[in-house]
């Protein structure tokens, strides 16, 4: 693109005169050289390769239209399928009024007929045109996203808005296409490459969306945005636009969120928020390209934003309450309370009892839950201590780390704090860590689990079974339990009484010398068939669901008294 | 020596002319020497000798422009007169046209002897 600063790069703007007669062109520049610096081309092709050299600081161009090799005609049209050459300014230079109407159709800015006007009509005129066009090109420069020469953000909006405003009715889609995993793309391939998928993307939504009232912007990294008439489906669309990676040996995801036939009230930023809202849903399901918005969307994205907002008050509410579930020793002629796990349940002023499935997973994408564990933690750690000294009964209770905080420095010591503060040992205290943190950085989260445990923590590890670890790492891994993944059971059970799998485990165990939980249990056959194959410890709906600390009582009395 | 009063003398517009040269005499009166030597006075005698109208109008139509702006009224009407007949490829005879033009021509070059 013709650089406005470049422009003035000499001192003075570049004009190029063209023209085959000689007397002419020294008739102009001799006009024209106070203010201006002036290239001179005798033909149509001399011109286009003067153009060409001086793309950058040329400011006007004043082009004979009858010339040999090339008509000043064909070289407008030449200059117009070129983005940097359009936007260099033409004035026309002619005797024919019919050709005067012609040049201006075709592109030109203005013209000056032949015999020349007064010197100073000539240069108002090119002065009045250099004027023009520099403004439109400061306009231009920021309507336009450099790499691509698609709209801006901004621009997009704007002419969105103005489209909306002359077709009420019109029946439109707002989408936002996506690329899966750029930043994957870009560390692979290098930025260029990068860039370059990016505008091949960019050349074929406008290739797609060529009808005019469709508008399509970058608005980041690797989000297009586009308004167009509605369609049915897009999964043809995506499908084309990801053939753009096909040379590049690489599979170039795209996808689509869309929000069909868009609701005109709604204010475009929105239109489009939701369009995004369809788009992450399937951040992650790379068999689906196409996801359309539906309210239900809206409702999930707000919901989930209302229990982060109201996480601090609830937290200094206590609004979350710690349950306790029994884990019953079977290993003897009748199942004896070994132990519990404490678990969080969300006690909302205005939503009810609400299901840690619904905030956990939300808290553990933002980092919330390092606070709300620290939390249970020390509930545990309190009631552990209140057992002890109201019953005179001690029971462990085993709490759930989540994989971000193996990665906290301080956690070994926040633990001990927590075991001294409340006047207990670390042994009362189990932790229970998933299989799929060990395995995900094993090396720095296995070091820390070895501390834990050199200061006394008791470790299970959970889900197991869900997690991958190899038969080889196992071995080496710092455990005390081995906790069944609850799938497990449920599926050994659905099919046919399935139960080796489980017996492998078991088998592992027993050779890790470390007892096996199955939590899930909920039928008396799971029980008794776990039992047999010589499960140790059992967890579940068949004894006892979670139950507030008030009710647990009843389980430690009960083994008090036998 | 080709003068200004002469080319005034001549039927040249001379003002005109010489407000299109930023009042520059020397530089008028340099570019007129250059018009007389414009290869497209023979270009247009041959191209109608050939019957080769567009090639002739293109000719006429190059030194319509540069006769125009350097004023030189004299020679300019015929030239401007045999342009448009060209334009429309008018079957005719051009050799009136040819010889006022050579004849004012003449005149100028002689001007400058």
């Amino acid at each position: 693109m013709n650089n406005y600063s470049d422009a003035f790069a000499g001192g003075k703007r570049n004009i190029l005169v063209a023209d085959d007669e000689y007397i002419n062109r020294e008739m102009l520049e001799n006009i024209l050289s106070e203010e201006y610096d002036v290239l001179k081309a005798e033909d149509g092709e001399m011109a286009y390769e003067m153009i060409k050299q001086n793309r950058n600081t040329l400011s006007l161009i004043l082009l004979d239209l009858m010339m040999p090799k090339m008509s000043g005609l064909d070289l407008l049209a030449l200059l117009s399928e070129e983005p940097d050459l359009k936007s260099i300014p033409v004035i026309v230079l002619t005797s024919d009024q019919d050709s005067e109407v012609t040049s201006l159709k075709k592109g030109a800015y203005d013209f000056i007929p032949k015999p020349y006007p007064q010197p100073d009509v000539i240069k108002a005129r090119i002065s009045r045109s250099i004027e023009l066009a520099e403004d439109r090109q400061i306009i231009s420069a920021t309507e336009r996203d450099e790499l691509t020469g698609l709209y801006t953000i901004e621009y997009f909006y704007r002419y969105v808005n103005q489209f909306d405003k002359y077709y009420p009715n019109a029946d439109r889609d707002a989408i936002c296409f996506d690329v899966n995993h750029f930043h994957v793309l870009n560390e692979r391939f290098g930025m260029e490459k990068g860039d370059e998928i990016l505008k091949r993307i960019a050349g074929r939504l406008e290739e797609v969306f060529s009808d005019t009232g469709s508008f399509i912007c970058r608005k980041s990294a690797d989000t297009f945005l586009v308004y167009c008439a509605h369609r049915e489906d897009y999964s043809s669309i995506v499908d084309q636009i990801s053939e753009i990676g096909e040379d590049l040996h690489t599979a170039v995801k795209i996808r689509a969120g869309v929000y069909s036939s868009c609701d005109k009230k709604l204010d475009i930023h929105l239109r489009f928020d939701r369009a995004k809202i369809a788009a992450d849903k399937i951040r992650n399901k790379y068999s689906v390209s196409v996801s359309n918005f539906d309210e239900a969307l809206i409702d999930a994205e707000l919901f989930a934003e209302q229990l982060v907002d109201e996480f601090p008050k609830a937290l200094a509410e206590k609004q979350f309450m710690v349950y306790f579930q029994p884990k019953f020793d079977i290993r003897g002629d009748k199942p004896v309370l070994s132990s519990a796990e404490a678990l969080v349940r969300w006690s909302h002023p205005t939503l009810g009892m609400i299901s840690p499935g619904k905030f956990v997973p939300l808290f553990e994408e933002n980092g919330l839950i390092a606070k709300l564990d620290e939390y249970v933690w020390r509930r545990a750690a309190e009631k552990i201590a209140d057992w002890k000294e109201r019953l005179g009964i001690s029971v462990p209770v085993s709490v759930n780390l989540s994989r971000a905080e193996m990665y906290d420095p301080e956690l070994v010591d926040t633990m001990e704090q927590i075991v001294s503060d409340n006047g207990i040992s670390t042994g009362d205290l189990y932790l229970e860590i998933t299989e799929s943190a060990y395995v995900s950085d094993s090396d720095s989260i296995v070091n820390r689990v070895k501390m834990l445990r050199e200061h006394g923590f008791f470790i299970e590890m959970d889900d197991f079974g869900s997690g991958y670890s190899s038969l080889n790492m196992i071995s080496e891994l710092p455990l005390d339990a081995l906790k069944l993944d609850m799938m497990f059971i449920r599926t050994a059970f659905e099919k046919q009484n399935d139960t080796r799998m489980i017996s492998i485990v078991i088998d592992i165990a027993d050779y890790l010398g470390v007892p096996v939980i199955a939590e899930g249990v909920e039928t008396e056959e799971q029980y008794l068939a776990l039992k047999k194959l010589g499960c140790a410890i059992i967890q579940g709906y068949y004894f006892s669901k979670p139950v507030p600390a008030s009710d647990f009582d009843r389980f430690l009395l009960e083994k008090k008294g036998s | 020596m080709l003068t200004i009063e002469a080319l005034k003398a001549y039927g040249a517009d001379v003002d005109d002319g010489l407000t299109r040269c930023m009042n520059n005499q020397a530089f008028y009166l340099k570019l007129i020497g250059k018009a007389l030597e414009d290869p497209n006075f023979k270009k247009l005698e041959d191209s109608i000798a050939a019957k080769d109208f567009d090639s002739a109008f293109e000719a006429a139509h190059s030194l319509k422009g540069v006769l125009g702006n350097l004023a030189l009224t004299p020679i300019y009407k015929p030239v401007f007169d045999i342009t448009e007949l060209l334009r429309a490829r008018t079957e005719m005879d051009y050799a009136p046209f040819l010889k006022e033009i050579s004849d004012k021509k003449a005149e100028l070059v002689a001007l400058g002897d």
